[in-house]
């Protein structure tokens, strides 16, 4: 969108001094204090004829990829600019008292924001600080080994016991198994839903749910073509070793 | 009990495992064992962190653990989280409409992500119409940024005077 620029004719000049990215400033205040400090103008008798127009140029970028919200943010800045300036022209009576001075709200909320704005740096400092501290379990947990894997512990007492309570084999039916097809796609879904809980899989874990090589071969194929398009990342630290499947940095916050 | 945490401890939690000790006992014996940590020149240290303690690397070792692992697991605030935590602290119990005032910019995304991460909590309800809600930080607000307790940030006082000298 194209804000409609009130003395369009001469900040559409060669003045390029100040122009400055929207995307670095947290909202109207921010970019307006930037301008302030930046000059070296004393906050207490700001120039408002002056800083309104470099305040209009700056937002005159406000394009479509500018949430409408946040145009409007800037917007209203704007517009309690130019009633600021035109309040400034009105001829004014000696016994006004200070605080009236049109300028004076505004100053006030600069000067406040300017405070929790120094304070988010400290706190940005502190947070870097303590980010070099690592607490326990900083290091995930390595995935436990199958449970198959493990040697068994129990007396020939308990398997004769276990062996005598299971129910009698059923007689054998030759049957045959359907053959239930599976996709890639499917396993790409599978991925997806596992790496929303895990930031990280090895491979051997989709293999023991399912042991046959076509879901060996389908879910491997789905993890390469999640590695194509970027969504995950695969790590094998040596030969046959385990392969790991990372989530993806897009996907990180889902 | 420090070793097996993942979370810092007070001393008073300690204090009532071990039966017989006062939280005063337990306050002495870390400040004992940090010194002891100190003079070892240990890889870790017991850091207090909001009203507790806990066992945690030293900075110098920082690079190596980053190392370990792959992954990077940056937790970094965004600069617009950061100024709004700054406002809650200092403002506590706050509501919305106040914080987007100060801010000029709408807050309802910031406050909720603030929320999930754990980093504030809604602590009443104003007065008023529609009663909004009113947010205050957390422990683990201290413990993120390494805060014994609120205290510990800068005065609001210290940082006006040196605004105005700057001019």
């Amino acid at each position: 969108m194209r804000l409609p620029a009130p003395t369009s004719s001469r900040i559409a000049g060669d003045d390029d001094r100040f122009v400055v990215e929207l995307e670095r400033f947290q909202g109207p205040l921010d970019l307006l204090l930037h301008l302030i400090r930046s000059q070296d103008i004393d906050i207490f008798d700001i120039p408002i004829a002056e800083i309104t127009e470099q305040f209009v140029k700056a937002i005159e970028g406000i394009d479509e990829h500018v949430s409408l919200e946040r145009a409007g943010e800037f917007i209203e800045m704007a517009a309690t600019l130019v009633r600021i300036k035109a309040q400034m022209l009105l001829p004014r009576r000696d016994d006004l008292l200070d605080d009236q001075d049109p300028r004076s709200e505004l100053v006030r909320r600069l000067l406040e924001y300017e405070f929790f704005r120094e304070m988010a740096y400290t706190l940005a400092g502190a947070e870097a600080d303590r980010a070099l501290h690592r607490p326990k379990g900083y290091i995930e947990p390595r995935l436990q080994p199958d449970m198959g894997e493990l040697p068994l512990q129990l007396t020939l007492e308990d398997f004769v016991k276990a062996a005598v309570s299971l129910p009698a084999p059923p007689e054998r039916k030759p049957h045959r198994a359907p053959v239930r097809p599976v996709t890639v796609d499917e396993k790409i879904d599978l991925w997806f839903r596992v790496l929303k809980e895990k930031t990280r899989v090895p491979f051997e874990w989709f293999m023991r749910r399912w042991r046959t090589r076509i879901h060996a071969v389908m879910s491997f194929l789905a993890a390469l073509e999640l590695a194509k398009r970027g969504r995950v990342r695969l790590r094998q630290d040596r030969h046959f070793g385990t392969l790991w499947i990372y989530r993806g940095e897009a996907d990180k916050d889902s | 009990m420090l070793l097996a945490s993942e979370t810092p401890l007070g001393p008073a939690e300690i204090a009532r495992a071990s039966g017989d000790l006062s939280a005063k006992d337990v306050e002495e014996a870390i400040a004992e064992l940090c010194h002891e940590y100190e003079n070892d020149d240990r890889a870790f240290q017991i850091y207090p962190l909001g009203d507790g303690y806990q066992i945690l690397t030293r900075p110098e070792y920082a690079p190596y653990l980053e190392r370990f692992d792959s992954i990077t697991r940056t937790n970094k605030l965004s600069r617009a989280a950061l100024e709004t935590l700054a406002i809650i602290a200092y403002r506590q119990p706050v509501g919305r409409l106040q914080i987007e005032e100060l801010r000029g910019v709408s807050a309802s995304g910031v406050l909720r992500s603030l929320q999930e991460r754990g980093m504030i909590e809604v602590v009443g309800r104003a007065e008023g119409l529609g009663r909004p809600l009113l947010y205050g930080t957390t422990s683990k607000f201290l413990d993120h940024f390494g805060l014994r307790a609120l205290d510990d940030l800068p005065r609001p006082e210290e940082l006006q005077i040196a605004l105005r000298t700057e001019e």
